[in-house]
C-alpha cells in the first residue's frame, strides 16, 4: 500500500497522452486561456494543501456541524435584534456582495476543473467549486432566517438580479472576474489578488469587528468560510509562477488590473462596514490600518516573490485608501434610498476617530457632514428627504461605481473619446483598463448612458422602483436622524 | 437643445449630471450643479466655472462656450 504523500501525487496527478485528438483541441486557447503552453510546461504544477477528496469532505462536514450549531445556539431572529443597528446593516452589505458573488466563482473554478491546464490544478479547482456552492449556500441561510423580522435582508438573494446600481457595478465585477475569464486570468484575478489579499480583509478583518459587537454568528460564518478560502487561494501561486516565467508582461498587467478591480469593491463593501457602521467602541482598527496589514504588506512580499513590480498606479491606490470609501460613503448617505441598506451618520465622536486615523485626508470631508448634520437639524428627526439628493449621479463606464475617485478638493474623473463616443472614468487606472481593452467594456452602458437612451427612468421614485426598491427595503438613515449628539446640539444652538 | 453634462464641484464627494440647455448661461449651469450638490455642499454666489482647465465667463452660453454632451465642467467657490 502506497503512503498518503506518494498515493497523493499519484492520484491528482492523472494527466495523460491523447490518440485521437490533440492537444489544443482537448484544451483550447479561448477557454484554457493564454498563454497556451504545451502540457510538458505545466507538469510540476504544485500547491502546499494537497488534500484528498476523503481527508476534504471529512473536513468539511466537521466544519459544517460546527456551523450549524452555532447557529442553533446564536443564530435566531432575537439573537440578531440584541446588535447594534449599524452593524446589522453592515451584515445586509456583505450579504448581498458575497453570497451570489461566490456562486458565480463557482463556474469559474468548475471551468478550471475542466479546462485548467494541469490535472492538480484541475483536482484542487473541483474542490474550489464546492467550497464555493458551501459560500452561497450559508449566507442565504443564516439571512433567509432574518427576512421575517427585516425585509432588506431579501436583497442577499435578490440583489445581484436586480438593476440597482451597486449591482451592476458588482455583477460588471464578478461577470468578468469569474464567470467570463479563462482560467489563467480566472486564477490570478481571483486566488492569487482577489482571494489571498481582499477577502483576508473582509473575512480576518470583518470576523474580528464581528467578534468585538458580540455577533457570534457572523463571526463563525465567515471564519469557516475563509479556511477553505485559505486553502483554494493557494492555486493562485503556482499558475502565477507558471505566467511570470512564460510571459511577465501578462503577469504584471493581470496583477495590476485585478488588484485595482478588487480594490475598489472592498473599498466599499469593507470600508464602509469598518469605518462607519461597526458601532465606534467595538472598531479595533481602522480600514486604513487592516488594509495596510491584510493587504500592502502580504501583497508587496508577494509580488517580490514572483519578481513582480508594484502596480504602476501605486501612488494614487495609496491616495485612494485614505480619501476613496469616505468620498462614497458621503456621496451614498445623500442617495441612501438608492440602497438596499440603511446608513449611520457619523456623530461628534465617530468624526474625532475618523480625524484621528486619517489625519491627511478627513478634514477634507468635515464641511461636507457638517452641512448634512445642520439640514437634519433643520428639518429634525424621520424628514430623511432633506439630507437626499435627487439629481441622477455619475458613473465610472469602467468599474460602474460612482464618479468619486479623488477628493473633495479634486475629483479624477477623466472624459475621454474612443471611437464616436465620450466615456467618462472616476480614476487614472480605471481609464487604462479600459484602454488596454476597450473591446471588453466599450459596449456597456452604465446607469447614465441606460437613462438617457430611455431604457431607465430619470426621475429618482420611478428609478428606485427599477432599482428593485420599495418604500420598505430602500435605505435610510439608521435612526432616522434621532440621534442624543443631534439633538444636543440643536438645543445648544437655541 | 438640452445638454447632459458631468458637474463636479469642489468640496463635493461625487460628479453629478446637470441637464442644461445649450442657450443657458455658464452662470445658470453653475446654480443648477449647487442646487443639486446643496445637501452637501453649502452654495455660493461667487463660483467660477471650468471647463478643460479654463475659466468661462458667466455670461457665456453654453453653446458659445463650446460646451458639448458628456462634457466635464468644474465649479469652484471663489473663496475655496
Amino acid at each position: 500500500l502506497l503512503k498518503r504523500d506518494d498515493w497523493l501525487d499519484l492520484a491528482r496527478e492523472l494527466d495523460w497522452e491523447f490518440s485521437y485528438v490533440s492537444e489544443r483541441e482537448v484544451f483550447p486557447e479561448a477557454v484554457s486561456g493564454k498563454p497556451w503552453l504545451p502540457g510538458e510546461q505545466w507538469r510540476g504544477w504544485d500547491e502546499p494543501y494537497r488534500t484528498t477528496y476523503t481527508e476534504y469532505v471529512t473536513t468539511q462536514s466537521a466544519k459544517e456541524a460546527s456551523v450549524h450549531a452555532v447557529r442553533a445556539a446564536v443564530g435566531g431572529i432575537e439573537d440578531f435584534q440584541k446588535l447594534d443597528p449599524s452593524w446589522i446593516n453592515a451584515l445586509k452589505l456583505h450579504s448581498a456582495a458575497l453570497p451570489l458573488a461566490e456562486f458565480a466563482a463557482v463556474i469559474g473554478n468548475l471551468r478550471a476543473a475542466r479546462f485548467g491546464r494541469d490535472s492538480a490544478w484541475r483536482t484542487m479547482a473541483t474542490f474550489g467549486a464546492l467550497d464555493e456552492f458551501r459560500h452561497t449556500q450559508i449566507p442565504l441561510l443564516i439571512m433567509h432566517e432574518l427576512l421575517r423580522w427585516d425585509a432588506q435582508f431579501d436583497w442577499t438573494h435578490k440583489f445581484f438580479h436586480t438593476d440597482n446600481w451597486v449591482a451592476i457595478a458588482g455583477r460588471h465585477l464578478v461577470d468578468e472576474l469569474l464567470i467570463a475569464s479563462h482560467p489563467i486570468e480566472f486564477s490570478i484575478a481571483t486566488h492569487f489578488v482577489f482571494e489571498t489579499g481582499f477577502t483576508n480583509l473582509q473575512f480576518i478583518g470583518l470576523s474580528s469587528m464581528a467578534h468585538a459587537v458580540g455577533d457570534r454568528m457572523f463571526e463563525t460564518m465567515i471564519k469557516s468560510i475563509q479556511t477553505d478560502e485559505a486553502r483554494h487561494a493557494q492555486i493562485g501561486y503556482p499558475v502565477l509562477a507558471k505566467l511570470c516565467a512564460h510571459d511577465p508582461e501578462r503577469a504584471q498587467y493581470l496583477v495590476d488590473k485585478w488588484f485595482w478591480r478588487s480594490w475598489l469593491f472592498f473599498s466599499i463593501v469593507t470600508g464602509f462596514c469598518m469605518d462607519y457602521l461597526t458601532p465606534l467602541k467595538q472598531r479595533t482598527q481602522s480600514f486604513r490600518e487592516f488594509v495596510q496589514e491584510w493587504v500592502i504588506d502580504q501583497f508587496e512580499r508577494s509580488l517580490t516573490q514572483f519578481g513582480l513590480k508594484r502596480p504602476w498606479y501605486w501612488p494614487q491606490f495609496l491616495s485612494a485608501l485614505e480619501n476613496y470609501h469616505h468620498m462614497v460613503y458621503a456621496s451614498a448617505y445623500t442617495y441612501r434610498a438608492t440602497t438596499w441598506f440603511n446608513f449611520s451618520l457619523p456623530g461628534p465622536e465617530e468624526r474625532a476617530w475618523l480625524k484621528q486615523k486619517y489625519p491627511q485626508s478627513w478634514p477634507h470631508y468635515e464641511a461636507v457632514w457638517d452641512r448634512i448634520t445642520a439640514r437634519w437639524q433643520q428639518s429634525g428627526p424621520g424628514v430623511e428627504w432633506y439630507t437626499h439628493g435627487a439629481t441622477p449621479v455619475t458613473f465610472c463606464h469602467l468599474c460602474q461605481f460612482v464618479l468619486c475617485g479623488g477628493s473633495p478638493e479634486h475629483n479624477t474623473a477623466q472624459v475621454v473619446t474612443h471611437g464616436d463616443r465620450k466615456y467618462v472614468f472616476c480614476s487614472e487606472p480605471c481609464r487604462w483598463i479600459f484602454e488596454r481593452e476597450p473591446e471588453r467594456y466599450a459596449h456597456h452602458k452604465d446607469v447614465v448612458m441606460r437613462i438617457l437612451t430611455g431604457e431607465m427612468p430619470g426621475n429618482l421614485m420611478e428609478l428606485l422602483a427599477r432599482f428593485g426598491l420599495t418604500r420598505a427595503t430602500w435605505g435610510k438613515d439608521v435612526a432616522s436622524g434621532q440621534y442624543p449628539w443631534l439633538a444636543v446640539t440643536a438645543d445648544e444652538k437655541h | 437643445m438640452l445638454i447632459p453634462v458631468f458637474g463636479f464641484l469642489k468640496g463635493d464627494t461625487i460628479g453629478l449630471v446637470v441637464l442644461v440647455h445649450d442657450t443657458d448661461r455658464i452662470k445658470d449651469l453653475a446654480i443648477s450643479l449647487q442646487e443639486a450638490a446643496a445637501v452637501r455642499v453649502a452654495p455660493s454666489e461667487q463660483v467660477i466655472v471650468y471647463a478643460q482647465g479654463v475659466s468661462l465667463d458667466p455670461e457665456l452660453t453654453i453653446a458659445q462656450a463650446g460646451i458639448t454632451a458628456l462634457d466635464r465642467v468644474d465649479v469652484v467657490k471663489v473663496d475655496a
